[in-house]
């Protein structure tokens, strides 16, 4: 769950004052209070509490109907990041030793997966990472409360002590990447997985690079329900679950059995839970994210918001940990900065992975009218596909240009393997302005299939085929 | 029974009476008057020879068990007669399985002279911060409810030996 802050103000004065007034008076029990020990909240809490301020972290996990609850470190340490990532892993693995025969390793009979070994190895380490962000609080001096916080008003917390997303989906409802990279991993271990879409998939991204991410997939073996809006799920004797869904271009209505289902369509913020709409915070009324400034502050004085849980922001881990940080500082009267949303690069770890930086290929088209854009591209196959006869169809290369003067890089798709290292150099070299001749001006290193982003030269604009080869 | 019950109660006040120095309560020193009978037949360096009544008595105590809660922490951690090695070790750590049987090990030899409390770290998160723990596996050595000694990380069955020697206090 995303971070929601306080902070009193008394201190805004005078720095010389704020010793002072906490010592004489200590009307206000904590400076800083974050509801939520996730990505954001713990980095807040934590650079707060390192710039002297007294901090507290509320963290609390509400249990699943079937009881399953998680410990501090929020959604990317526990149903999120670390988990998708290591299943993510665990699919890429078996294909890995699908491979290896055709390396020469002598693997006999077939390879099966074996899901509790897997879920409990992960566990473990998402327990040991719990246990890290335990000790860390502690060793920053931050409080930690495993209690429910809500706002009472803008001063005031109030906490609850007491009383998801677990089950393996043999379908799911969504076009989110959390849709596709679940589907993905699901397949990869031998699943037989569908994704029922309404409308397009992996929405807000470049739709062309979205099409290459689940023509692999459906290659790979998922299988999908375009179009198709669910209706009814009816519980069977045996235990399966029967969907009855309608097929928005055809108008017809189908049904089929599964044995889990997985809903994976989208975030929906706790704002009841805690007492926003009391409080009068304005929430974004599609999404029920609070609305936010460039500053992270809410509608209300002394409360900000930043994570998942405020509008209009990435739901990543990274920006959140920046953001918190910043706000922190902020705060502490050390700095001004605030958080650039811009440039942040990104991937989706599907079976064949999307990493990118900037702007989508619309997006640029918008912005600067297609003829203000030129956009390189390229088709290559990585060299390890080719004993292993893989199918390299979807690996592609779009970098998305200013048409005049330098050139300037306005976004960078890569599909392929481990596009998230691939992408994350090139978006330092986005953050410093990099332009088309920068590109050209790199030398590549051999043979990989980062290199072939620096090799980009043929546009779309000439309608060449853009298919390149290695050496 | 009565009578195994009778030499194993000031069989443990005796212990108390050798560590205790200072203590010197009108009880106490009553005890110890009276027990001035009970120690000639009680002989303190080697119980198993002279008392083998209290044997079984003091082996029935456990020597290793798993912490259930803060409770059962103070009565058998803090308040405990021996010392006690506390383990905090965690499901997912590696070298804690490796050390766990070792330390069983080491104290098995001492038979009955020290105890273990095994803390998982998970299900006691509270505990094991509060004894300052934070890379597992750590053990704690405490002595009538201060914490004497205590390491990070594995040991070989000698360093181990060696430890629980110190901590006991031969």
């Amino acid at each position: 769950m995303a971070a929601l802050c306080r902070g009193r103000h008394r201190w805004k004065r005078t720095h010389c004052l704020r010793v002072f007034t906490r010592n004489l008076t200590a009307k206000y029990d904590y400076d800083l209070v974050v509801i939520g020990g996730g990505s954001g909240g713990l980095a807040c809490s934590k650079e707060a509490a390192q710039l002297g301020q007294k901090v507290a972290v509320l963290d609390y996990v509400e249990p699943s109907a079937k009881g399953t609850k998680w410990g501090l470190g929020g959604t990317c340490v526990n149903v999120g990041c670390i988990p998708k990532k290591l299943m993510h892993q665990a699919a890429l693995l078996g294909t890995a030793v699908k491979d290896a025969k055709k390396y020469g390793w002598q693997i006999s009979g077939t390879v099966c997966h074996d899901w509790p070994t897997m879920a409990e190895a992960i566990q473990n380490h998402v327990r040991s990472l719990n246990w890290g962000h335990r000790v860390q609080l502690q060793d920053k001096k931050v409080k930690y409360l495993n209690i429910k916080g809500s706002l009472l008003d803008e001063h005031t917390v109030k906490g609850l002590t007491k009383a998801g997303k677990e089950i393996p989906g043999a379908m799911e409802h969504g076009i989110t990447n959390v849709a596709l990279e679940c589907a993905g991993f699901l397949t990869g271990i031998g699943l037989d997985t569908t994704v029922m879409v309404r409308s397009i998939a992996l929405r807000g991204f470049d739709q062309q690079m979205a099409g290459l991410v689940t023509d692999y997939m459906e290659a790979y073996g998922t299988k999908f329900a375009w179009k198709c809006v669910p209706k009814r799920v009816d519980k069977l004797s045996s235990g399966a679950l029967q969907v009855t869904w309608t097929n928005t271009q055809t108008g017809a209505e189908q049904k089929d059995t599964y044995d889990s289902l997985l809903w994976a369509v989208g975030r929906a913020p706790e704002t009841k839970a805690l007492g926003l709409d009391k409080l009068g915070i304005q929430l974004n009324k599609e999404t029920g994210k609070l609305i936010v400034g460039a500053d992270e502050s809410t509608s209300v004085p002394n409360i900000y918001a930043f994570g998942d849980i405020s509008e209009g922001r990435p739901e990543l881990t990274p920006t959140a940990i920046k953001a918190g940080k910043l706000l922190a500082r902020r705060l502490a009267g050390q700095s001004t900065e605030l958080m650039d949303y811009d440039n942040v690069a990104t991937t989706v770890f599907t079976p064949l992975e999307y990493g990118c930086v900037g702007l989508s290929e619309e997006e640029a088209e918008k912005r600067h009218g297609k003829d203000g854009i030129e956009i390189y591209h390229a088709f290559y196959k990585p060299l390890e596909f080719t004993v292993a006869e893989r199918d390299a169809s979807q690996c592609y290369i779009k970098v998305v240009c200013e048409r005049g003067g330098d050139q300037k890089i306005l976004g960078l798709h890569f599909t392929g393997p481990n596009a998230g290292e691939v992408t994350q150099g090139f978006a330092m070299g986005f953050q410093c302005g990099a332009t088309y001749s920068h590109l050209l001006q790199t030398v590549g290193i051999h043979p990989t299939c980062a290199e072939e982003v620096v090799k980009v030269s043929i546009t779309k604009r000439s309608g060449l085929d853009a298919t390149v080869t290695g050496c | 029974m009565a009578h195994r019950l009778l030499v194993r109660r000031m069989w443990t006040l005796s212990v108390k009476d050798i560590r205790c120095l200072s203590t010197s309560t009108a009880a106490s020193s009553s005890f110890s008057t009276s027990l001035q009978s009970a120690k000639t037949r009680v002989s303190f360096l080697s119980p198993s020879r002279t008392l083998p009544h209290t044997l079984p008595l003091t082996s029935r105590r456990e020597v290793s068990f798993n912490v259930q809660d803060n409770e059962d922490f103070t009565e058998r951690v803090i308040n405990s007669e021996l010392p006690v090695l506390v383990d905090f070790h965690a499901q997912w750590c590696g070298p804690c399985k490796i050390l766990g049987p070792r330390l069983e090990k080491a104290i098995a030899k001492q038979k009955g002279r020290v105890a273990m409390a095994k803390v998982d770290i998970d299900d006691h998160t509270d505990l094991a911060i509060e004894y300052g723990v934070s890379a597992v596996p750590t053990v704690i050595a405490m002595r009538g409810g201060d914490v004497v000694d205590h390491f990070v990380g594995i040991k070989d069955d000698d360093e181990l030996d060696s430890f629980v020697s110190k901590v006991i206090g031969q």
